[in-house]
């Protein structure tokens, strides 16, 4: 046991020396956009948690008054729209450039030794950002926020499906419904679940940027690994969108009336439609089990080569979840869903490309075998000078 | 020997001075933790609202003569009390709710009635109320009288010929309800719901229906 442990604390102190949050260690490939998305990721986040602190001056978190602050913000505050454009579009570039990031990660084989600890960060980060997004569109208080909230916080309630399996603690324990009740601070949206809303948008940013601070503090990494051209090319593009595409405002929440159709934020649209296909129990465990995927995948591939082509099951998951997300992306904006011929088709797609993926690896892995037995049985080259 | 049990000592001194400290984190954590779930019974953290179930006071949806010909509906909102220390010792939250009167009497759906210690005026009726809170993720689902509306806007559903009258759908995920299944009132004909939506307990006194009770369950 204790060798055990000890192993595992061996592991950790290797990782953690290797820790490469931010594509600090990648100096020499900054002429690669996709190397260049770690100091991006940080730059935008630093922006995002600054004009976050300066609209919180104004912000004012109870249902009456959520949405005429907003407005108040948008319109009468001085360069008001400037500060809300650039959170909001600043939010949405650490979305994008973790996104992008983890999965040039994942196709180049990052995460496998030593970047196990590293993609685990960067994969709850994903996740973790994704909270905060919906977290603080539910702060505008318009139909979208509202109805997401609601519909997000629905899901959980079935998970009271399993706990009630379980004997004499399924009668008292229900562990979806106490979720949402945690979260939306009593039996329905109201006052208490816009300030936790508040305090959870807040708090995961900040929490997590000290944290960071603290590992910069003591590995004297260097924190924006870009020069300034990169750095003033990006704030003039924030500046400049908030200006020509200034961050909506919506209809204020109607508690009584759904608008039809229902968007949510870009980057939950593709999960929106996977919820309208599943049966809400699924709905609440399939992205568990994609998040619980994403963190235990450097352990599940066990492969040798880093190159997509070398492990060819895990290349085909990843480029499935890259269609998927496109594709139920685009059919969501268009409002294309005819719910009993879709799934279904969906489903069986799924099972089949899997299942050749598979072949695919055991064929692979088939022939590498018989090549390394090939050259073993050929006798050895004869040795050569090492060349200069 | 002497110095070994004046360790013993301060261990136990130690030991004794602990409790009390480990009780004092204790009272002061547990308001911080009951802080996180309200309306609960103080002793009861982990039960939500089983003992004191949601009630309100008893509400007009409409009229019979707004109820006249098939397929009439009214949209109403019935406010539900939770028990919760607040000023006024409840919270509510707004169930929108539409009555309907259909082509022909039906079997009420309220088995859960008798849960709630009531008993119903009648078991069969042409009017049924329900809660429109989809029973999929509670988006507030419509009345929708043309169900050609129901093909274009809510998922392409296309009804066989005997539904094809006045349905129920949800925007958000576009589950489609038909309100006058005889066997099942609100029956999914399409969509994610897992059930038909929560059913309204009524009473007709006099020209009004009264609203009096809405089905245990799912988020208003």
């Amino acid at each position: 046991m204790a060798r055990v442990w000890d192993n595992l604390r061996e592991w950790y102190r290797d990782r953690r020396s290797r820790l490469d949050l931010f594509d600090e260690t990648l100096v020499t490939r900054q002429a690669n956009p996709f190397y260049l998305l770690g100091p991006m990721l940080y730059y935008f986040w630093l922006v995002t948690v600054v004009s976050g602190i300066l609209l919180m001056f104004w912000y004012e978190p109870t249902p009456e008054g959520a949405y005429n602050s907003i407005l108040h913000i948008q319109h009468a505050v001085p360069l008001g729209w400037l500060i809300r454009g650039v959170h909001k579009y600043a939010a949405d570039g650490v979305i994008l450039c973790i996104i992008l990031r983890i999965y040039r990660m994942y196709f180049l084989g990052e995460y496998k030794r030593p970047g196990e600890l590293s993609w685990m960060w960067g994969f709850a980060g994903l996740v973790l950002a994704m909270i905060s997004g919906i977290t603080g569109y539910l702060l505008i208080w318009n139909q979208r926020a509202f109805w997401a909230a609601k519909t997000v916080l629905t899901v959980p309630v079935y998970f009271d499906e399993l706990t009630a399996k379980i004997p004499v603690i399924g009668e008292r324990f229900n562990l979806g419904s106490m979720i949402a009740y945690l979260f939306l601070g009593g039996p329905a949206i109201g006052a208490a679940t816009l300030t936790r809303f508040y305090a959870l948008h807040f708090g995961i940013s900040l929490v997590l940027l000290i944290v960071i601070e603290v590992f910069y503090y003591r590995t004297r990494r260097q924190r924006l690994n870009m020069s300034l051209f990169p750095i003033l090319v990006f704030s003039a593009m924030l500046v400049y969108i908030s200006w020509a595409l200034p961050a909506e405002l919506g209809r204020r929440a109607d508690p009584n009336r759904t608008p039809l159709p229902i968007l949510s934020d870009w980057y939950f649209l593709a999960l929106y439609q996977y919820v309208k296909y599943t049966p809400p129990l699924w709905a609440g465990l399939g992205p568990g089990l994609l998040i619980g995927f994403g963190m235990l995948v450097p352990f599940l591939d066990r492969s040798k080569g880093r190159r997509p082509l070398e492990r060819p099951f895990f290349f085909v998951v990843g480029l499935l979840a890259l269609i998927y997300f496109l594709v139920f992306t685009a059919l969501i904006l268009f409002n294309i869903a005819v719910i009993e011929r879709e799934p279904p088709l969906v489903l069986l797609v799924t099972t089949v490309v899997l299942s050749l993926a598979f072949v695919w690896e055991i064929r692979y892995r088939r022939r590498q075998a018989r090549a390394a037995a090939q050259a073993q049985a050929a006798p050895p080259a004869p040795a050569r000078a090492a060349a200069h | 020997m002497a110095h070994d049990r004046a360790m013993d000592r301060r261990r136990f001194l130690r030991a004794a001075a602990s409790l009390p400290l480990a009780a004092g984190l204790v009272a002061f954590a547990s308001p911080l933790l009951r802080f996180l779930k309200p309306n609960v019974d103080p002793f009861d953290v982990l039960q939500p609202t089983r003992h004191d179930p949601p009630a309100g006071e008893p509400v007009v949806a409409a009229t019979l003569a707004e109820l006249q010909k098939p397929w009439d509906f009214k949209y109403f909102v019935y406010t539900q009390k939770y028990p919760q220390y607040t000023p006024e010792g409840f919270r509510s939250a707004s169930v929108p709710g539409v009555a309907i009167r259909l082509p022909a009497k039906i079997r009420m759906p309220w088995d859960w009635v008798r849960a709630t210690g009531e008993t119903p005026q009648f078991t069969e009726s042409e009017i049924i109320v329900f809660s429109r809170i989809c029973p999929h993720l509670g988006c507030i689902y419509n009345f929708v009288q043309d169900w050609r509306e129901i093909t274009a806007g809510y998922g392409g559903y296309v009804p066989p010929r005997e539904r094809q009258h006045a349905l129920m759908g949800c925007p958000c995920h576009l589950s489609i309800y038909d309100p006058a299944d005889p066997e099942m009132p609100g029956r999914v004909l399409s969509g994610p719901a897992p059930r038909p939506p929560r059913t309204f307990f009524y009473t007709i006194e006099g020209d009004r229906v009264l609203v009096r009770r809405v089905e245990p369950g799912g988020i208003a």
